[in-house]
C-alpha cells in the first residue's frame, strides 16, 4: 500500500496537472487526475489561488486553472522544499 | 542578582568569533527556511524560519556583550571578574536570554504542530515569566533551554526513525549536541572549562545543520 500523501505533494500532484495543459484545464479535470475528494479538491484550489500558485480563468465553456509564477517557482524548487521540510522536520 | 558564565582568559575572543560565526549560521538558516515559506506558503517553514532569526538575534547581542566585555576587562586576569555588571550590559543579557528562549518555546511548539495559537502564547508567558521572575535568570535560561532541547531532540530522533534520511539523522545529532551544549552551560557559571565546552559543543551542532542545509541545497 502507497503511504500517504502530504501537504506539499498534494500541490505539487495539482500544480503538476495544471502545468502540463497551461492555461487550458478544467476543474473536474483537475480533480480527477488529482485524485482527491470534491472537498479536498475545493479547499486546496480556494487556497492555492488564494496564495497566487494558480490564476482562474473565466471561458465561454466555464473556468480554467493556468499556474502564476509562484506556481512555476513551485514546482521548479519543490526536491529542495521536500529536503529541507524533511530534513529538518517540519512536516506537513 | 544576575550569575556570570565563568569565562577563561586563553578563550577570551575564540568565544567571540564563535558566536558571529552561530549568528550568520542560524541567519543564513532562517532565511532559507522563510524563502521555503515564500515559495510554497508551509507555516511550519515560517515558524522553524522565525525560531532561527530569533536565535540568531541572541547571538548577535551575545556577541556584542562580549566584544563589548572584552574591553572593560583586565587581561591581567584569568578569569571575567564576578562584580556589578553595567546595566546595559545586564539589560543586553535579559534581551539574549528572551529571545533564545522564544526561539526554542517556538521550536517546541512548531514540533507539537499544533494549530492554536492561544497554546503558543500560553507556553511563551509560562517560559518567559519564569525567566524573568527567577532569581538567577541565567541559570534559569540554561535549565529551561537544556528541558526544551531534550523534547526537540527526542522529536527528531523519531524524524530520523520515520524517514531513515542521512540529513534527517544529521539534523538529530545536531540538537543532541546543542542539548549536551546547554547543559554545559549550566555548569559554566562556576568552571570556565564548561563555558569552552559547550562553545565547542555548539560549534559542532552548527555546522552540523550547515552542513545538512548545503546537502539539501546542492541535490535540488
Amino acid at each position: 500500500m502507497s503511504k500517504k500523501r502530504g501537504k506539499l505533494q498534494i500541490i505539487y500532484d495539482i500544480l503538476s496537472v495544471i502545468n502540463e495543459r497551461n492555461g487550458r484545464i478544467k476543474p473536474t479535470n483537475i480533480l480527477y487526475k488529482s485524485n482527491l475528494s470534491n472537498k479536498m479538491f475545493q479547499e486546496y484550489m480556494s487556497d492555492l489561488i488564494q496564495k497566487g500558485f494558480i490564476v482562474e480563468n473565466q471561458t465561454k465553456s466555464g473556468k480554467t486553472y493556468s499556474l502564476a509564477q509562484k506556481g512555476f517557482d513551485y514546482l521548479d524548487k519543490y526536491q529542495m522544499i521536500v529536503d529541507f521540510t524533511t530534513s529538518f522536520g517540519l512536516g506537513e | 542578582m544576575m550569575d556570570h558564565a565563568i569565562v577563561p582568559h586563553w578563550f577570551l575572543g575564540y568565544n567571540i568569533l564563535l558566536e558571529l560565526l552561530f549568528f550568520a549560521i542560524t541567519l543564513i538558516v532562517a532565511v532559507y527556511a522563510l524563502k521555503v515559506y515564500q515559495l510554497s506558503g508551509h507555516k511550519q517553514s515560517k515558524l522553524f524560519g522565525i525560531t532561527f532569526l530569533m536565535i540568531s538575534a541572541a547571538y548577535l547581542i551575545q556577541s556584542v556583550l562580549n566584544i563589548v566585555a572584552s574591553y572593560s576587562t583586565d587581561i591581567c586576569c584569568d578569569m571575567q571578574p564576578i562584580s556589578p555588571m553595567p546595566a546595559y550590559s545586564l539589560a543586553g543579557i535579559y534581551v539574549h536570554i528572551l529571545l533564545y528562549a522564544s526561539g526554542l518555546v517556538t521550536l517546541a511548539y512548531m514540533t507539537l504542530k499544533l494549530k492554536d495559537l492561544k497554546a503558543y502564547f500560553l507556553f511563551m508567558v509560562v517560559a518567559l515569566t519564569a525567566l524573568l521572575v527567577s532569581s538567577n535568570p541565567l541559570f534559569f535560561f540554561y535549565v529551561i533551554s537544556t528541558i526544551l532541547l531534550i523534547y526537540v531532540s527526542f522529536y527528531y530522533l523519531k524524524n530520523y526513525l520515520d524517514t531513515k534520511k542521512s540529513n534527517a539523522l544529521v539534523v538529530f545529532i545536531a540538537f543532541l549536541f546543542l542539548m549536551f551544549a546547554k547543559i554545559h552551560f549550566i555548569f559554566s557559571i562556576d568552571h570556565g572549562t564548561y563555558y569552552v565546552a559547550g562553545h565547542l559543543l555548539e560549534f559542532v551542532a552548527y555546522v552540523l545543520i550547515l552542513v545538512n542545509l548545503l546537502m539539501v541545497i546542492r541535490r535540488k
